[in-house]
C-alpha cells in the first residue's frame, strides 16, 4: 500500500468508524427511551383500570 | 398494522436505503474514482470530506429554521428539530476537521493550519458545542430552548462566512469545487470524478436524514416521557 492509500483508509477508517458508533449509541438511546415511555404508557393503563 | 409498527417499517426501509447509499458511495469513491492527476489516490477523502460538510449544512440550515420557528411560534416540536439536527451537525463538523486534518498532511505538509476556511469552521463547531452545552445548562427548560435558538441562528449565520472565506481571504484552502457562482460544477471537475461525488453526497444525504429521523423521534420520546412524568408528579 503507498502511502496515499494510508492517508485514506486512516481518513476512510476513521469516519465510518466513528459513524458506525454514533449510531449504534443513537439506537441505544433510542431503545431505552421508547422502553420507558411503553412502560409509563402500560403503567397509566394499569392505573386507569384500578379505578374502574 | 399499528402506528409504531408502521414508524418501526419506515424506518426499516430508510435504514437499509441508507446502507445500500452508502455501500454505492463506498464502491463509486474507492474503485471507480481514477486517482486525481496531481493528488493522486489521497483526492478518494474528498468523497468523504464534500458529502459530509454538505450534510453539515443542511443540518445547521435545519437548526436555523427550527430555531426561527421555535422563537415565533414556540412550538417544542421546532424546538426538537433544532436540538436534534444540532447534535449530528457537530458530529459532522467534527468529522469535517478530521477528514480535512488527513487530507491536509500529505498535501499542504500539515495537520492543521490557521486559514480562514479552517478557521471559521472550527469556530462553527464551537459555537454549537456551545449550543449543546448551553441547553443542559439551563434548568428552566423554555429558556434553555430560547437561548439555543437565538446561539442557533447566529451560529447558523457562519456557514455563509465559511463558504465565501475562500473569497474574501488569501487561504490556502482551495475555492469551492461544486457550489460556486462563476461557474458550474461540470465545468470545474471532469465527469468521472464529479459523478463519485454526486453519488456520495446523496449518500451522506440519506444517510443524514435517517440519523435525523432517529434523533427527533428520541427527542420526541423524551419529551413525552417528561409530560407523563409531570402528569403523574414523578
Amino acid at each position: 500500500m503507498t502511502p496515499a492509500w494510508g492517508f485514506v483508509a486512516l481518513a476512510y477508517g476513521i469516519v465510518w468508524g466513528a459513524i458506525v458508533i454514533y449510531l449504534v449509541a443513537l439506537k441505544r438511546r433510542y431503545r431505552s427511551a421508547e422502553v420507558e415511555l411503553n412502560r409509563l404508557r402500560s403503567s397509566e393503563v394499569t392505573e386507569n383500570n384500578d379505578k374502574k | 398494522m399499528g402506528e409504531t409498527g408502521q414508524l418501526k417499517k419506515r424506518k426499516g426501509i430508510h435504514g437499509t436505503l441508507a446502507l445500500i447509499a452508502i455501500g454505492v458511495g463506498l464502491y463509486y469513491g474507492l474503485v471507480v474514482a481514477p486517482p486525481d492527476a496531481y493528488q493522486g489516490e489521497v483526492q478518494r477523502i474528498m468523497y468523504l470530506h464534500i458529502p459530509t460538510i454538505v450534510a453539515a449544512y443542511v443540518a445547521f440550515f435545519l437548526v436555523f429554521v427550527g430555531s426561527c420557528l421555535y422563537l415565533w411560534k414556540k412550538e417544542k416540536r421546532d424546538d426538537i428539530l433544532a436540538h436534534a439536527s444540532a447534535e449530528i451537525g457537530v458530529f459532522l463538523t467534527a468529522l469535517v476537521i478530521v477528514e480535512g486534518s488527513i487530507w491536509g498532511k500529505p498535501t499542504w505538509g500539515v495537520w492543521w493550519t490557521w486559514d480562514a476556511r479552517l478557521t471559521t469552521t472550527a469556530i462553527l463547531l464551537l459555537i454549537f458545542i456551545g449550543y449543546l452545552l448551553l441547553r443542559s445548562l439551563i434548568e428552566d427548560e423554555g429558556r434553555a430552548a430560547s437561548a439555543a435558538a437565538v446561539l442557533g441562528i447566529i451560529g447558523a449565520l457562519d456557514i455563509p462566512l465559511i463558504h465565501m472565506s475562500v473569497y474574501w481571504w488569501r487561504t490556502l484552502h482551495q475555492p469551492p469545487s461544486i457550489f460556486r457562482p462563476d461557474k458550474a460544477p461540470w465545468e470545474n471537475i471532469a465527469w468521472p470524478l464529479l459523478i463519485p461525488l454526486i453519488v456520495n453526497i446523496v449518500a451522506f444525504l440519506i444517510l443524514f436524514f435517517y440519523l435525523l429521523s432517529l434523533r427527533y423521534r428520541l427527542g420526541e420520546m423524551r419529551e413525552a416521557i417528561k409530560t407523563r412524568r409531570l402528569e403523574r408528579g414523578i
